[in-house]
Order: C-alpha cells, then structure tokens, then sequence
C-alpha cells in the first residue's frame, strides 16, 4: 500500500522527492518514480463518427457574442462547434486515463495510464453554418439601420463573397475554412435558406430575409420541442414555470368544476356546496382557468380526464394545471428562446422575437392561450402570497417590530443599570455635591 | 492572440482506454503508470462500480457515449514527430499558423466517480453527454436539399 501513496502523493510534489520517500517506506523494488509531467497535456474530445480526418479545428467568430471561439470543421460532415465542458472551481475533478485491459486482466500494448490535471473535455456537436454566417449578413443591417430606422429594410444584395469578406478578420480562419473542398457551397446552401436571392451576371446575390431566418429557426424550436427538451431544461423552464401554487382545497370543488365543462364561468362558480371562504376565492380562480382551457378543443378533453384523478381523496392540489397545448408552446417558447441566446446577436435576437409575437395572429404560432395561461398564473401567485403575507406575516412583522422597541428599551434600562453599579460609593456622594463655580481639575494643569 | 489552425492525426487503430473522471484535482499531468497499483475499480454484480483511491470510497458511473460518437484523446504534437507523450515544444508552422493534435487513444465510455455517493444526472459531464448532445443534434440538425 505504501507504494499507493508514494505515486498518488507525487502527484502533489516533485518525482525525485517521492521517489525517497518511498525508498524509505517500503522495499527498493516496489517503488516507482513517477515520470516527468508531460508539457504537450492530453485532451479529450468526443468526435462525431462521421468526421473525416481532413477536418480541421479553427477558429471563427461567435455568432453570439462576436468572439473568436474554437469550431471543428470538416469538407464532408460540414461545421461542428466545441463546446468545453468543464468544472467548477469549488469541486475540482481530474482526469485518470487508463489504459484498457482485455479479457485476462492483461494490459494491451499502447497508451500509458496517464493523468491530466484540468478535467476538461470538449465535446464536438454539429452547428448549423447558418449560425456562423448570421454576424456577417446581419452587419450590413446594422450599417445600414443608422441611416435610417423606420424605413422597410433596405440591405442591399451582395455575392457571397462580400458575405465571407464581412466575417473575415485578421485572428480567424474563415479563409481557410473556404479554401477546404465542398466548404464553401455548403455556406452558401446555408446562406440561400435564410435569404433572398438574385442572380446576377452568372453569380448569385444575397440578402438576409428575417422572415425566412425566423421561419428556420422556428422550424428548429419546434423539432427540439416535439422531442421533447432535455429532461433538466424540461424541469427547470417548463414545469417550473408552469406549476401553479399549490392550495390546500379539496378535491370535490374541483371535481365539480370538472365535470361540467359546458357551464360559464358564472355558473359554474355558484353551484360549490360548502366551502370556506379562504376555499371559494381559489376555486373560482379554477373554474376560470377550465374555461380558458375550453377555448381550445383538445385542452377539453384532457381536462375531463383528469377528473376522475382528482376525484380521489387528495387533501392537497394544484390550484391551476396546465393543459397539453399550453405545456407545448411553452416547450417551443423556451426552445426558441434558447437557440435565440445561444447562437444569434443578441440585437437581432430581439427583433425575431418581437417579430414574432407581433405576427403570431397570422400564421406561424399562436402563442396566445400560453400568454392567458401565464398572465392567470401570475395572478395566482399573487394571490397565493397575499394570501400568505395577510394571514402570518404581517402581523408576525408588526410583532416584531413592536418587540423590536421593547428589547431596545430593556437593553438601554440594563446598561444604565449596569453602569450605577460599577461606581464606587464615593463618587456616588460626590455626585450629590454641587460644583457649580468651583474650578476644574483641568484648570490646573492648562499652560500658563 | 491567434490560435494556430489544429489537424487530428489519427493513427490507423489508435489503443482503447477509460478515462475517469476523479472527483479530486491531481496536480500532475502525465504517464502515472503502473496504475494498477493505487487505482483498481471493481464491478460487483449487481452493475455498481466502486474503487478506493488513497482509502477513499469511490462510486462509478459509466457514461456511454451516444451513437454517433466517438471519444478521443489527442495531445498536442511534439516537435519533430517524435513518440506521443515526450516532451516538446508544440510544432507550429509559422508561415501556415497549422499545427496538429495527435491522436493517442480513443474510447468509448467514460467513467464519472463521485465520492461516497453516485453522480446524478445534474453533474455537468453527465448531462453534457446525456442531453446535449442529443440536443446539438436537433437544433443544427438540417435539409441538405432544403437549402438549394
């Protein structure tokens, strides 16, 4: 075991010093030096199988946040971006790279085990080149913008060229990257999807169409969202968010709110048997949220079949429950969102958005039942935490207040206490003598 | 600064190996063989991974890397193309700004240890694998005709 800690413990200090101590610990032929560190460190990265080996890893801008950032480019499987997944400071991780062992136990030949220290690993996932093209096609928006704001947006079309010209810059390799074989019309693909083209004299012009770009990015929210978002986007954005507080009523109120789906609001409010006060103001919050929910017609059915759930004996229940519908745009809004913040400046990002709530009426989503759905929640919760605030801790806040000034006062009687008793006796007679026109022992000792 | 333009050479069948993540910083980068005698994970039968390194209980969790996906471990080449691992000065080519990554092994699966306790779906290594991904793959995914 000794030679266990003798090679672990090196990793802390130098070979040489290690290998004395082990010498001292245990016997000459169980102990190892540990070899030098290795000044090229291994890293590990997770390629795409389809990768050839003529890809390259360059540089080029982010289209996010304008800076130079590493990508994995590839002539056949096109444009990979790298993403460092690494760990926080506050638990520290390494790498241990063992070398496979086969079946026997025995080591195969190659590879040392080796450690590296930064327990980094990049994984290699495709990009959409789009991405990459949007700074430059966008650029001439906003040289564009300055001149004039309001005005219908007046780019102007430009050959490719002048669009891998835009994005150049001295620290980034978009020229070799176009030098690569097939690279380049796999761009300009890219490019033609998300723009309005022209030809002209046998070369073809472009010029970014938002109308387009946001069509494409939406059809990509709406495929991250049919499949369902990964399972902690899932929990953290779209549960979260969409979870009502949680009120202790009874199950019959709801049951009945239920069950009758044809009713209007006002009706259905009347016929609760006997609930509290506290009850009545919560379910009628339900029963409007049934009927919003009736609106749209898939929404109905769901909600009568989750009825018979609810008519079991929970004593404790959602106050508000979202239906299938709004669950999915909320999926599609938060995979909008993400792709909006992870791969578009954020100046354009906002005017997709905005363009796409101010278009939602004609064709592309309707994202209306999820705004109601929200605006009710958010009333809700309001009202659950007023509900709160006015039952315990206002008047917790009063009391304490008022307990506040009685600890003070106490405070300030004990110190005065305090105080009297650590005098002696007599400077406690002569507190009664009156000094008055009598000289200050100051007096005698000022300069003359 | 500019980065230098990177090539991965590839040997025809690079060697097998497992990397494991530690849930401690090792301050040393390099051979640290022969590894056997401080680290030797045990598989018990029902499908737990455990190990002790420097009498510390340690519980495994083996991350396969999803279809598509293979997993590689590249060093910087050293000058003068000399054998993997030795010291030397990463080759730059000035005049081109390329230099190349050589690939050592490659793998799999990885393994993320926690110390007395598995590592759940939050860690950043096994949700990077398990979700992103997975994720990449959706939002860049595209019609090569479409475009045309």
């Amino acid at each position: 075991m000794a030679r266990t800690r003798a090679s672990k413990g090196s990793a802390a200090a130098t070979a040489k010093a290690k290998a004395d101590k082990t010498a001292a610990a245990a016997s000459a032929p169980r102990t190892y030096s540990l070899a030098p560190e290795s000044e090229s460190p291994p890293r590990l990265f997770i390629i795409p199988k389809t990768a050839t080996p003529a890809a390259q890893i360059v540089t080029l801008q982010n289209p996010r946040y304008a800076r130079p950032a590493r990508y994995f480019v590839c002539p056949e499987a096109g444009f990979f971006e790298c993403t460092k997944i690494t760990t926080p400071t506050s638990a520290p991780r390494s790498w241990l790279l063992e070398n496979a062992t086969d079946e026997n136990g025995a080591k195969k030949e190659g590879l040392d085990s080796q450690m590296a220290q930064d327990a980094e690993l990049y994984a290699v996932t495709p990009i959409d080149p789009i991405f990459l093209l949007l700074p430059g096609l966008a650029s001439i928006k906003g040289a564009r913008s300055g001149a004039e704001t309001k005005a219908p947006k007046k780019r102007m079309f430009m050959s490719s060229d002048d669009h891998f010209d835009a994005l150049s810059e001295p620290n980034n390799h978009l020229s070799e990257v176009l030098r690569l074989p097939g690279l380049r019309e796999k761009l300009e693909a890219r490019m033609a999807a998300v723009c309005d083209t022209v030809d002209a004299a046998d070369e073809q012009m472009f010029r970014l169409n938002e109308s387009k770009l946001l069509d494409e990015i939406l059809s990509k929210a709406k495929r991250m969202s049919n499949q369902g978002l990964p399972k902690s986007m899932e929990e953290k954005f779209v549960k979260k968010a969409l979870e009502a507080p949680i009120m202790g009523i009874r199950s019959q109120p709801l049951a009945n709110a239920g069950t009758k789906p044809d009713s209007t609001l006002s009706s259905s409010s009347t016929p609760q048997p006997d609930s509290a006060d506290s009850q009545s103001t919560v379910s009628s919050v339900e029963t409007s949220a049934t009927s919003l929910s009736e609106a749209s017609t898939a929404a109905t059915s769901i909600s009568s079949e989750s009825t018979p759930g609810t008519n079991g004996s929970e004593a404790v229940t959602n106050a508000m429950t979202a239906s299938e519908e709004i669950i999915k745009l909320q999926r599609l809004r938060i995979a909008f969102n993400f792709i909006c913040s992870c791969y578009i400046a954020p100046s354009l990002a906002e005017t997709l958005k905005s363009m796409l709530t101010a278009d939602a009426t004609k064709s592309r989503v309707d994202f209306k039942p999820l705004d109601e759905y929200l605006a009710q929640l958010a009333k809700l919760r309001q009202d659950a935490a007023a509900a709160r605030s006015t039952d315990y801790s206002r008047k917790r806040a009063a009391d304490d207040e008022e307990d506040e000034r009685a600890e003070k006062r106490r405070k300030k009687e004990e110190e005065e206490k305090a105080k009297k008793a650590k005098q002696s006796r007599g400077v406690k007679e002569l507190m009664k003598v009156n000094t008055t026109g009598m000289k200050k022992m100051s007096d005698f000792f000022k300069k003359k | 600064m500019s980065q230098p333009v990177l090539t991965l050479k590839s040997p025809e069948e690079p060697p097998k190996t497992t990397p494991h993540l530690l849930p401690c910083r090792v301050h040393h980068t390099g051979p640290v063989d022969p590894v056997e005698a401080f680290w030797e994970p045990k598989h018990a039968d029902d499908g737990t991974t455990t190990a002790y390194f420097r009498g510390r209980k340690l519980h495994g969790k083996t991350v396969k890397l999803p279809e598509g996906y293979r997993g590689v471990v590249a060093a910087p080449a050293p000058k003068g193309d000399g054998k993997d691992g030795a010291a030397g000065v990463v080759h730059v080519d000035a005049s081109k700004g390329t230099a190349s990554l050589n690939v050592q092994a490659e793998f799999d699966e990885m393994v993320v240890w926690g110390h007395e306790a598995v590592a759940d779906a939050g860690d950043p290594y096994v949700r990077g694998m398990e979700e992103w991904l997975a994720l990449a793959d959706q939002i860049h995914g595209f019609d090569e005709g479409k475009g045309k």
